[in-house]
């Protein structure tokens, strides 16, 4: 059984390695050392060998190749591993070749540049598809249009994601509330609460935070979807029967996160509004109907559609990036956690450049 | 005991013996009171219909399915209700190919064979690199497979790899799900080819679940069948042929069976 033999292989004067015993893996490290230590042209004694594995092969056949070892007493079957070892014996790289130092950092950082460039470029190219998508099925939409995929997206994108979507904004709108509130106290101008609640909540806040729980949500959903379609190669599948995947599966998503960001966001403002006015009704002690009443004062109706404009906008690069990067997917499952990570992140990112413009637009045109 | 006994006579010397094992899913009972006796040195084929448990029997042999009732004993050591410490140094012993290579993915193929060894004993580097060098030569590939990621690989690499993998500990047990399942028959014949070479140099006992007929016919020394809940009978395929079981008359005398014994 192994591990269970006694070993006391060492060397004597006559730069003799003599083991007994097993010579396997367990004692692989102490053998090399051994080895080490000894002078080159050593003798190596197996006549006592009970055991040996390959591992302990290798180290005896690393001995005679490298240290011109001689070998004696070996037993026929030690003398076949030893063969086998000789035999099998190729240098392997373990880790592909990696430039080192500052080339490598200009090689790495050039790479990502051209990354970035593809991945821009692919997701031009994939908005051009999937207009074209869009176009066909607007064109034959009796036949093209799949009314049981896009109510199943706008369940999953839109009905599923209330709960989430609407403590998080009753919650947002509590936070205004409180942190407007000890600002503004100190002016005596508590009641200015009330503008700060409305007037950020519709034009900000409400689609933001929608998108960014949209882009969590659903935009990651999607990509992973994708991603395990394509590598299970059923996107192979689908284009084989003469399915478009971009009208079976992209178009569904786009138009749910289209038609359904409006709707989250409006919720959104209005859950935020609610958690901002119960918390003045206890903290400010302001009653309700004042607390609408200024709402409707204070609060522009180009605000709200300053917020709701956006939504469709943030839904539809949500479900572009994710659907996007899904389709990017290639080669192992670990692409589909990267290419999940990625459509988020990308998602995110350009929503709030989006939202950057948006905001210098409305101000050009007088929407304040 | 008849021949085709499940059960080895007294004195062989069983590697894994299994006694009354019971495994279930819910309400579908896939093994009832199963015996089963693997012998020392000897390559076993485990065949059997689709659903008839041959993977979950694999699975309760190495530990990653907890059987309802039942013993099973791996190198003499009691595998049912072990804890965690003391199943690892049997786990060391044998070594195991899945179905799809279950090749860590984020690894070169020389690091995943460095895994084990990481694992269970403290080396240089240089002496890793060689045993993993060594083993994937071992294993049939070239010396170009080494750095590369299971991605770049074909089918019959990511299968090698496995196997080089498994081997990484100098195992006397080895298990292999379908080897050659998904290859082309030059590459399964050289699979057939390498598990007969690394058993005699090796000295493994190999456990094989595989519904390759030409390759029961050309490397196992037994064939178990499953059938029933049960191993039905193990034996060499002449020993089987000789039973009157529908399925087993209809497996090796099907078309594809007559062809596989013809070769």
């Amino acid at each position: 059984m192994a591990g269970t033999a006694t070993m006391d292989g060492g060397a004597d004067d006559s730069n003799c390695y003599r083991v007994s015993g097993a010579l396997t893996i367990l004692r692989a490290a102490t053998t090399e050392r051994e080895i080490a230590a000894m002078d080159d042209g050593m003798t190596i004694d197996l006549s006592d060998v009970e055991r040996m594995d390959t591992v302990g092969a290798w180290l005896v056949y690393r001995a005679t190749r490298d240290r011109g070892a001689k070998v004696v007493g070996a037993r026929e079957k030690i003398t076949g591993l030893l063969e086998q070892v000789a035999e099998a014996d190729q240098p392997v790289k373990v880790i592909p070749e990696q430039r080192g130092g500052i080339m490598g950092l200009v090689e790495e950082v050039g790479e990502a540049v051209v990354d970035t460039g593809r991945t821009f470029r692919g997701l031009v190219g994939f908005l051009g598809a999937t207009l074209i998508g869009f176009y066909n099925v607007a064109k034959r939409p009796t036949k093209r249009f799949r009314l049981n995929a896009v109510v199943q997206r706008f369940d999953l994108v839109g009905v599923r994601a209330l709960g989430i979507i609407g403590l998080m904004s009753f919650l947002i709108g509590i936070v205004i509330g409180q942190q407007g509130a000890v600002q503004l106290e100190a002016f005596g101008a508590e009641v200015y609460t009330i503008n700060l609640i409305g007037r950020i909540t519709t034009r900000e806040l409400g689609t933001l935070m929608t998108a960014i729980m949209v882009a969590g949500r659903s935009g990651s959903a999607f990509a992973a979807q994708l991603g395990t379609m394509k590598l299970t190669e059923e996107i192979d599948a689908m284009r084989t029967i003469g399915v478009s995947p971009v009208e079976a599966l992209v178009v569904p998503r786009m138009m749910a996160a289209v038609v359904m960001m409006p709707l989250l966001s409006f919720y959104a403002m209005i859950m935020a509004i609610l958690g901002g006015g119960i918390f003045t009704w206890i903290a400010l002690d302001i009653p309700p109907l004042t607390f609408i009443q200024r709402l409707r004062e204070v609060t522009p109706m180009t605000d709200l559609w300053v917020g709701l404009i956006k939504a469709p906008v943030f839904g539809f690069i949500i479900a572009l990036v994710g659907c996007f990067q899904g389709m990017q997917v290639e080669g192992d499952a670990e692409q589909v956690g990267l290419k999940t990570t990625a459509a988020v992140v990308q998602a995110i990112f350009l929503v709030i450049v989006l939202d950057a413009v948006f905001a210098v637009f409305f101000s050009s045109i007088g929407w304040l | 005991m008849s021949k085709i006994s499940p059960i080895l006579p007294e004195g062989e010397d069983a590697v894994i013996s299994i006694r009354g094992l019971r495994n279930a899913f819910g309400e579908q009972v896939i093994h009832e009171n199963l015996d089963f006796d693997v012998k020392r040195g000897e390559i076993i084929g485990v065949v059997g219909g689709s659903g008839t448990g041959k993977s979950v029997l694999m699975r309760s042999i190495i530990g990653l399915q907890t059987p309802d009732q039942g013993t099973i004993e791996v190198l003499g050591e009691d595998m049912v209700g072990r804890d965690e410490d003391e199943a690892k140094n049997i786990r060391r012993r044998w070594g195991v190919l899945f179905q799809a290579g279950a090749l860590f993915s984020t690894l070169t193929v020389a690091e995943n064979v460095e895994v084990p060894l990481r694992e269970y004993f403290h080396m240089s580097t240089r002496l890793m690199d060689e045993i993993a060098s060594y083993k994937i030569a071992m294993a049939g590939l070239p010396a170009n497979a080494g750095p590369k990621y299971p991605s770049e690989l074909s089918g019959g690499m990511i299968k090698r790899a496995g196997l080089a993998r498994a081997l990484a500990l100098d195992p006397e047990l080895l298990f292999l799900d379908e080897p050659t399942a998904g290859l082309d028959p030059i590459s399964a014949q050289n699979f057939d080819e390498l598990i007969l070479s690394l058993r005699s140099k090796l000295d493994l006992t190999v456990f094989l679940i595989t519904h390759d007929l030409d390759t029961l016919y050309a490397i196992c020394d037994r064939v178990a069948v499953l059938a029933d809940k049960k191993v039905i009978a193990a034996g060499t395929i002449e020993q089987l042929l000789a039973l009157d079981h529908p399925w087993i008359q209809e497996y090796f005398n099907g078309p594809r069976g007559r062809a596989a014994a013809a070769a």
